[in-house]
């Protein structure tokens, strides 16, 4: 028997450096404050929003996997963020826009610490931030929660699939679980400031396996059609 | 404030304290309108006075307010040093146990509140129980040896151990006590550093701590008994303890724990390969590369002087639960 001492990924990080690191890894803190922000946000989905949700038995039963969905408002990381419990919930790190949940200390603590974000900087992500994310998917056995169109849909209408999705699984024993979502943009539309009460529901496809894909852009491109593909299905 | 001062060792304390910080600005004050330290030392030199100006008064100032802020303090002590503890070690992943330490480190902390020794005492054997069976019904024998283990070494150094410096303070006349020990563990620190520097010579345990000499710690131990044995004089004179080979003798004990507790937390970062445990404070690093002479002292010291005078004894007991 050897022990096996794993210092925390982020150790060393300045806080501010530590909010926006792909290394950063909760501790019971995080954790205490993040259940409590869930607990706070499912009661909402239930009350003001009347959340529909089918397909949960499509849920792989532990991480790693990644949840993929179409994309038109705030209200769906809070959607699918709700619909995962016990590990898959402690472990869930949505990936959001950096430019917009990581530009200010405040945001970022929010971010950080209340969704377990992750950010993605939008067309500047370097290969090593690539890299990272994909090795803590699988040793850390993380799950991710993923809007490929790249931006929030500003008509309601899903926009395609951009490849970035594939450079995260192609290759990877990982499944991908597609998802669909409606009533989020009637609900909480990106020209919005506030959400207004209205019923969302959640469709849950089966996952999709993409091990067999290069990790190379024919296998990203791939990936990403057939992920859109799935998510499209569900409509 | 009277109370707060009203020994002397208290007044020396603080008063020493608080020049040697004025002398230390005015030297790097100096280095630096003559220009005779580089700019990369001045920096260093004025991060690490900057850390020990927001440092002290978060020592000293709980000491100085009250029983209730001193194990305060103490308090959240503990649960930052186990912060950096788990996150360095890994144990921050085994959220059940990091779970359990916090909470024997909270009910041991409010024991010493609570002025109930019984509790005290028994909340050792009892957190380790807990924290050896908290992770069972999670069915997952691998690395059970390694979280339970290193669940048990936080709790004894952040917990049971840091605990009795909180504890102190259940004694009226606890002020120059507590101070003296916080005080003698940095002046133990820096009299390492200096006889080391001034005579170097053989290195003490050079694969724990490459820069640690033996001259250093002799030095140290020779520097700290003395200081510690004098103040102490004063704080117990007429009491069993009085005695001058008693006193030396508490000395020694408080230099070779408290450099036995910097030797240890070395070796932990040796053996996870890591320089820092945090980067909290500018110049030192982590709050336990700052304060991890003090795990060993504060129990050390504890029963030296509950062996030969004790803590609180003639006051009320269970403050808070009765009975």
């Amino acid at each position: 028997m050897d022990f096996r001492l794993r210092p925390a990924r982020d150790l060393g990080l300045a806080p501010g450096e530590r909010l926006r690191s792909h290394a950063r890894e909760a501790g019971l803190g995080s954790l205490a404050l993040r259940s409590l922000w869930r607990g706070g946000v499912g009661a909402y989905l239930r009350l003001a929003h009347r959340l529909e949700v089918t397909g949960q038995q499509n849920l792989p039963a532990g991480p790693p996997f990644i949840l993929v969905a179409n994309h038109c408002s705030h209200l769906d990381t809070l959607a699918l963020g709700s619909i995962l419990h016990g590990e898959a919930g402690r472990r869930a790190h949505a990936l959001a826009a950096g430019d917009v949940f990581f530009r200010t200390g405040a945001t970022a603590l929010f971010a950080a610490y209340a969704v377990n974000a992750l950010p993605v900087w939008r067309k500047r992500t370097k290969a090593g931030e690539i890299a990272m994310l994909r090795e803590r998917l699988v040793e850390d056995r993380l799950v991710y929660i993923l809007f490929p169109e790249g931006t929030r849909s500003r008509d309601g209408a899903m926009a395609p699939f951009q490849p970035g999705i594939g450079t995260l699984v192609a290759g990877l024993p990982v499944p991908v679980v597609p998802c669909r979502l409606e009533g989020c943009h009637a609900a909480w539309p990106a020209d919005r400031r506030l959400p207004r009460p209205g019923k969302i529901r959640l469709t849950i496809g089966r996952p999709l396996d993409f091990a067999g894909l290069p990790n190379a852009r024919a296998g990203w491109v791939e990936a990403a059609s057939a992920c859109e593909a799935a998510v499209r299905a569900l409509g | 404030m009277s109370t707060a001062f009203a020994h002397p060792v208290t007044v020396w304390i603080v008063g020493a304290t608080l020049g040697l910080l004025l002398l230390a600005a005015a030297v790097i004050g100096l280095l630096s309108v003559t220009g005779r330290a580089s700019p990369l030392l001045r920096r260093e030199l004025w991060l690490r006075l900057g850390s020990w100006c927001i440092l002290l008064p978060l020592m000293l100032g709980p000491v100085l307010l009250g029983r209730v802020w001193t194990i305060g303090a103490v308090t959240l002590l503990g649960l930052a040093c186990l912060r950096e503890y788990d996150r360095a070690t890994g144990l921050f992943r085994e959220y059940l146990i990091v779970g359990v330490v916090v909470l024997g480190i909270l009910l041991v902390n409010f024991a010493a509140l609570d002025h109930w020794y019984g509790f005290f005492t028994a909340l050792w054997p009892l957190t380790v129980g807990v924290i050896a069976i908290a992770s069972l019904p999670l069915d997952r024998p691998a690395g059970y040896v390694q979280r339970t283990a290193l669940g048990i070494f936080a709790f004894m150094l952040f917990g049971a151990g840091l605990a009795h410096l909180g504890y102190m303070a259940n004694d009226p006349g606890y002020r120059p006590i507590v101070l003296l020990l916080l005080t003698a563990v940095a002046l133990n620190d820096v009299a390492a550093f200096t006889f080391g520097k001034l005579i170097g010579g053989r290195k003490l345990l050079p694969a724990t701590s490459p820069n640690k000499t033996l001259s250093g710690a002799l030095g140290a131990l020779v520097t700290t008994s003395v200081v510690v044995a004098l103040l102490a004089g004063a704080i117990f004179a007429g009491t069993p303890m009085g005695h001058p080979a008693l006193l030396l003798l508490f000395g020694a004990i408080v230099s070779i724990a408290g450099q036995c507790g910097d030797l240890m937390l070395s070796s932990i970062k040796r053996d996870l390969g890591i320089k820092d445990m945090g980067v909290l404070l500018p110049g030192h690093g982590g709050v336990l590369d700052r304060f991890n002479s003090l795990l060993l002292v504060a129990p050390a010291a504890f029963h030296f002087i509950g062996y030969y005078v004790g803590f609180g004894l003639a006051g009320p007991t269970r403050l808070i639960t009765g009975g």
